[in-house]
């Protein structure tokens, strides 16, 4: 993972967003550090009855989970439409005032006026106006969110069902178990990004190669990916557990790798660092070769 | 290892791996010593009057228990016998290793054959395995004055050379002949049924095995052959119960090992490991005792009737003929033939027999052990601490109860505490390990280390100039090793490739994707490839994950999953026509690729068509003969009559020799064009030895594996325009190898190794050229993985090819060295021989096939 700032990258990559910060809010920043605890808590808990009955917990689930990842993004991350540069800036101007991301290697677009949108631009000023702040963007973020919900559920899910099956789900039969497990992927990880992100094609680009800079959000969605496959490792054995039936496993992975994504994605070591493959060496040796 | 490395260090290092492999072999599969010379009643009191003393040994190879004993059998007439009470049915538990020699051996001797026996079972013609010196019912039926006969499987006369006054042997290894091979020995029946000069009249049926072997349990020729083998046992019944002279002749019908749900055999699934085993006499209708319902419903571990080990077969038919118990005997008698004797005391010495032998055999295997002295009970009264004392406190309790039976009610104790002891004895003695010669093992450890550690430095400089690839290479390296040590993932080590695949083109899809418009590799690249590759190259990924995907689906293999429908063994055999819509197309394909590399010559697209459409006509020729199920019915008479009139060893050995010729006129115009002679177009394209090989491949791979490789070539198409770095280039071929070697089918159990198409071309066995062609038709898809791997890299430097090969020597070298540490440190774990051994065995192939002779000679040619 070779360092590079938001959008100091490669020459393809101009309008790249920046990494998504947690809203400077104190409500925000407890109940990011909450979320993941508390969902990996919920799964813990549900998680005999998941094995009884994989089926109808999954089923019975997704409100639950698609509500708390609701009230999450409400809560912690600015809502797509221009907003995310005014989290942006407020988090530059307030480094000083403890945040929690620290002083990240995040480099502003220079020159560009941040819009804000509503009272969030109160919040970002000085981060004082924690309640104020908040209630006040409520308004404009109940859109995203919407928005956030029936992509996920229209787009998202079935691209994570068939991403499970080309990564070796059984495509005959279990397909129910197989859509209930996307669906849960899906709300893990494309429910923040919608929301964060909207439909900015250059984002999805990234998102799609995989290029994102580490930011709570992305760290979500990829932990959350790497978890599942991850997830697979102990079904071959023939240690005869009922937990090992697809898809328990793969779920219990996703799960795992969300909440170490979210962290991690926001810690001071990786936040707005980038997955990139493509290093010097190769290009050297290939020229070398032909 | 400093001052070691690049070529010297490759070249040590794969000079050291087969000798690692060798010597480490040696100490693994050691020779057992077994007691010689033959055992004798020591005095008069333990012989005994035997109610027979002729036997009829039947053996039809691979009969699982269910094939007699279930509902759906053709064995109609031995049902009615075990209803009558003329036959008494078992199930015979046959140890794995599940092959032909190893039974023969267990059935024979008694005792628990190793490993290396079913090497030996491969490589036939090795006669160092002979039984001619050991104690065997057979040698003391011989010792006794009596004439032996055997007709069958001629591996009968290879373990016992001599012995036999007449026989007449058939060759087991030549699976595509159903009928031909069985009579051959019910011809023999009848005349032999008049003579009454034999002692022991041994009849071994192969044709059940091949079927098995060819179409599964479940082939329509099934029902057929058992109807056939039903027919022989009621003959020979019906002269038994006829014929004055066969009047006190046993008959045993057995089976020597089972098969699986696939019909191979080899490994220990219940099925491999449950024959069915009758004794057959009128005699039995007296013996008393309830009768038994047949058929009956199968259970699902395939245990008929009453379980039996295979080596109790010996000890019962020596109490049954009167006989010593052979030496090395591990069996125990079956009890419940004591009611052929009425007195008391009788029954006993049979058991007590059986009894003296097996202390003799604890006393070779536990020398640290008493069983003579008279000692007390009393350390027997608190609970044994092993199993070991366990057998010694029975033996006391015989020995106590022997002395000191001075009532009647005393001597009903007798039999149970000897029938006690018998069981637990034989329980010991065959757990009892397996000695191996542990330095050898250390020594084999020690030189492979030494390899590893050799390509260390060259490996590590390769792997750090680039780090994602380099630690992607590393991390896969390290996980397959670890998963050395684990049963489950040993025979499921499919599943890992596939998981490790998946990855990989995920790394390659964001590899490609983020260069964007600025390709690395330069302006070179973009100016001479159109931008449809780049297109495919980036769009190709998802093509990669969708035949990725089906590849891994083709066929189901390994153990836990294995039985899970896939597309070759349930819907293709279902969709004919989308079966040979495929296979015809993957031919038609090939053609027009062959053809196109020369398109000026019209001799040459001439030549190409015939090549092709003999290839094509030879599969269409074998599927009508090994397995007309994968022809709908209306096709199945035509195809039948015009096969009828063409040998397909002819025809094999046609597409085999026109592929040779076309490669040595290859090689010929490759020479000529060096040579820069005009006459020949500037260089013979290299693509024609790729695609000469894919058909020879494709003649030795099973009809529903062709398609395959159409997959592999859209798969190679798209690596092709990825312009992968070397390192990458590397690792694609490794993962693709592996990957491909278990689509096709094969698993890391010796029952999946294909003999289907081991004899092409060939009439009769022979250990190299069939050898090879299994190796070939398991091996199909690393084989072709390796040859268009080379042909994509075909511009790469000296440096590239160097790099390659460290890597790929490092990572076979690495992986043999944790079998052989897994092999060595699991030697007493309860799958040494049926997970470990084989996967073992698997490695010195992937070593000594694959990677010596397939990847490393493909870089030099």
């Amino acid at each position: 993972m070779s360092n590079n700032n938001g959008n100091s990258g490669p020459p393809p990559a101009p309008k790249s967003q920046p990494p998504v910060r947690i809203l400077p809010t104190k409500v925000a920043r407890i109940y990011s550090l909450a979320h993941p605890a508390a969902v990996l808590l919920g799964f813990a808990v549900r998680f005999p009855n998941l094995v009884h009955d994989p089926i109808s917990e999954m089923l019975n689930a997704i409100p639950f989970l698609a509500a708390s990842q609701v009230v999450f993004t409400i809560i912690c991350l600015p809502p797509a439409g221009g907003s995310l540069e005014a989290a942006g800036s407020g988090s530059s101007s307030s480094t000083s005032s403890g945040f929690s991301s620290g002083s990240s290697n995040i480099i502003l677009r220079p020159g560009r006026p941040a819009r804000r949108k509503g009272g969030s631009g109160g919040s970002g000023a000085a981060g004082a106006g924690v309640g104020g702040g908040f209630m006040g963007g409520l308004g404009g973020k109940v859109i995203p969110s919407i928005l956030s919900l029936i992509l996920t559920a229209l787009l998202a899910t079935p691209v994570f069902a068939i991403l499970l099956v080309l990564f070796g789900a059984p495509f005959t039969t279990h397909h129910a178990q197989t859509a209930l497990c996307a669906a849960h992927m899906a709300l893990l990880t494309a429910v923040p990004l919608v929301y964060v992100h909207g439909v900015d094609g250059t984002v999805w680009k990234e998102v799609w190669g995989a290029s994102r800079p580490a930011d709570a959000v992305w760290g979500a969605a990829l932990g959350t990916c790497v978890g599942a496959w991850l997830g697979a490792v102990p079904i071959p054995l023939d240690w005869d557990r009922p937990w090992q039936a697809w898809p328990i496993t793969i779920l219990t992975g996703a799960y795992l790798g969300f909440a170490t994504g979210t962290l991690l994605g926001r810690s001071r070591w990786l936040f707005g660092k980038r997955l990139r493959f493509t290093d010097e060496a190769d290009t050297v040796e290939n020229k070398k070769t032909e | 290892m400093p001052g070691v490395s690049g070529v010297a260090a490759i070249l040590i290092a794969n000079v050291l791996i087969p000798l690692a492999i060798a010597i480490f072999s040696s100490g693994f599969f050691p020779y057992k010593s077994l007691s010689s010379g033959l055992a004798r009643f020591e005095d008069k009191e333990d012989g005994f009057e035997a109610p027979f003393d002729k036997v009829i040994f039947m053996v039809v190879d691979a009969l699982r228990s269910d094939f007699v004993y279930s509902n759906t059998s053709g064995f109609v007439l031995t049902q009615s016998l075990i209803r009558s009470g003329a036959a008494l049915p078992f199930t015979a538990h046959a140890s794995s290793p599940t092959v032909t020699m190893p039974r023969l051996k267990a059935m024979t001797t008694g005792s628990t054959p190793s490993f290396l026996d079913v090497i030996f079972n491969i490589a036939e013609s090795d006669t160092s395995t002979t039984l001619a010196f050991q104690d065997t019912w057979l040698a003391q039926l011989k010792a006794r004055g009596g004439r032996l006969v055997m007709y069958g499987d001629d591996t009968w006369l290879k373990l016992f050379p001599g012995m036999f006054d007449r026989a007449d042997g058939t060759t087991s290894f030549y699976v595509s002949d159903f009928t031909e091979v069985d009579n051959n020995v019910t011809r023999h029946v009848s005349n032999e049924l008049l003579r009454d000069d034999w002692s022991a009249f041994i009849l071994h049926f192969l044709g059940l095995d091949h079927i098995g072997h060819k179409s599964g349990p479940q082939s329509p020729h099934m029902f057929t052959k058992q109807h056939e083998m039903d027919s022989v046992v009621g003959e020979l019944y019906a002269k038994i119960e006829r014929e004055e002279h066969l009047q006190s002749t046993l008959l045993v019908l057995c089976g020597d090992h089972g098969m699986n749900d696939a019909g191979n055999h080899g490994g220990s699934s219940s099925g491999e490991t449950s024959p069915a085993l009758l004794f057959i006499s009128p005699l039995f209708r007296n013996m008393g005792g309830s009768r038994l319902q047949s058929p009956i419903d199968i259970p699902d571990d395939f245990q008929c009737y009453k379980s039996i080990d295979q080596t109790d077969i010996v000890p019962t038919l020596a109490g049954l003929l009167g006989l010593p118990v052979p030496l090395n005997n591990l069996g125990v008698f079956i009890t419940d033939f004591l009611g052929m004797w009425q007195s008391y005391s009788q029954r006993t010495r049979i058991l007590l027999a059986n009894a003296k032998q097996l202390v003799r055999r604890l006393q070779q295997s536990f020398p640290d052990f008493k069983f003579e002295a008279d000692q007390d009970l009393d350390s027997c009264t608190t609970e044994p601490p092993t199993s070991i004392h366990e057998v010694q406190c029975a033996w006391y309790r015989v020995i106590d109860l022997i002395h000191h039976t001075t009532n009647v009610g005393e001597e009903s104790k007798l039999e149970p505490a000897l029938k006690h002891f018998l069981l637990s004895a034989q329980g010991v003695l065959i757990r009892a390990a397996s000695d191996y010669n542990f330095q050898y093992l250390i020594l084999g450890i020690g030189v492979m280390t030494l390899v590893v550690l050799l390509l260390l430095p060259d490996v590590y400089k390769i792997l750090s100039r680039s780090i994602h690839s380099g630690s992607f290479l590393a991390g896969l390296i390290m996980f397959h090793s670890g998963m050395m040590f684990a049963s489950s993932y040993v025979e499921e080590e499919h599943q890992f490739w596939n998981w490790v695949c998946a990855a990989w083109l995920f790394f390659l899809h964001v590899k490609v994707t983020s260069r964007g418009p600025c390709v690395p590799s330069g302006p070179e690249f973009i100016a001479n490839a159109p931008i449809s590759i780049l297109t495919v190259a980036k769009q190709g990924t998802v093509g990669l994950f969708a035949t990725h995907r089906i590849l891994r689906r083709w066929n189901q293999t390994g153990q836990k999953f294995a039985a899970e429908p896939d597309i070759a063994r349930d819907f293709l055999p279902s969709h004919l026509y989308i079966l040979w819509a495929l296979v015809t197309f993957t031919y038609v394909d090939l053609y027009v690729r062959l053809s196109s590399k020369y398109r000026s010559y019209r001799l040459w697209r001439l030549i190409c068509i015939i090549v092709t459409a003999t290839a094509f006509f030879f599969k269409l020729g074998s599927v009508v003969s090994d397995s007309p199920e994968l022809l709908g019915d209306a096709y199945k008479e035509i195809f039948k009559r015009v096969f009828d009139k063409i040998s397909l060893i002819t025809l094999s050995r046609l597409v085999f020799a026109q592929l040779i010729l076309l490669f040595l006129y290859m090689f010929h115009a490759r020479k000529e064009s060096d040579r820069g002679k005009p006459s020949v177009k500037s260089g013979m394209p290299r693509g024609v030895f790729h695609e000469l090989l894919t058909l020879f491949l494709m003649t030795q791979s099973r009809t529903t594996n062709i398609p395959l490789f159409l997959m592999f070539k859209l798969q190679a198409h798209t690596f092709a325009s990825m312009n992968l770095s070397n390192i990458d280039l590397t690792i694609t071929c490794l993962l693709m190898q592996y990957m491909t070697f278990f689509a096709f089918g094969g698993s890391n159990a010796i029952s999946s190794v294909d003999l289907s198409n081991a004899y092409n071309g060939i009439d009769h066995y022979s250990i190299i050229p069939v050898g090879l062609l299994t190796f070939v038709g398991n091996w199909a898809g690393p084989i072709w993985w390796a040859s268009a791997t080379r042909h994509i890299r075909y511009r790469q430097t000296w440096q590239g090819k160097k790099a390659h090969i460290t890597a790929l020597t490092f990572h076979i070298a690495t992986s043999l060295l944790c079998v052989m540490v897994a092999c060595t440190a699991l030697r007493t774990h309860l799958f040494i021989w049926t997970v470990f051994s084989p996967k073992y065995l698997y490695m010195i192939a992937w070593a000594l096939m694959s990677h010596l002779a397939v990847n490393l000679s493909g870089e030099f040619s």
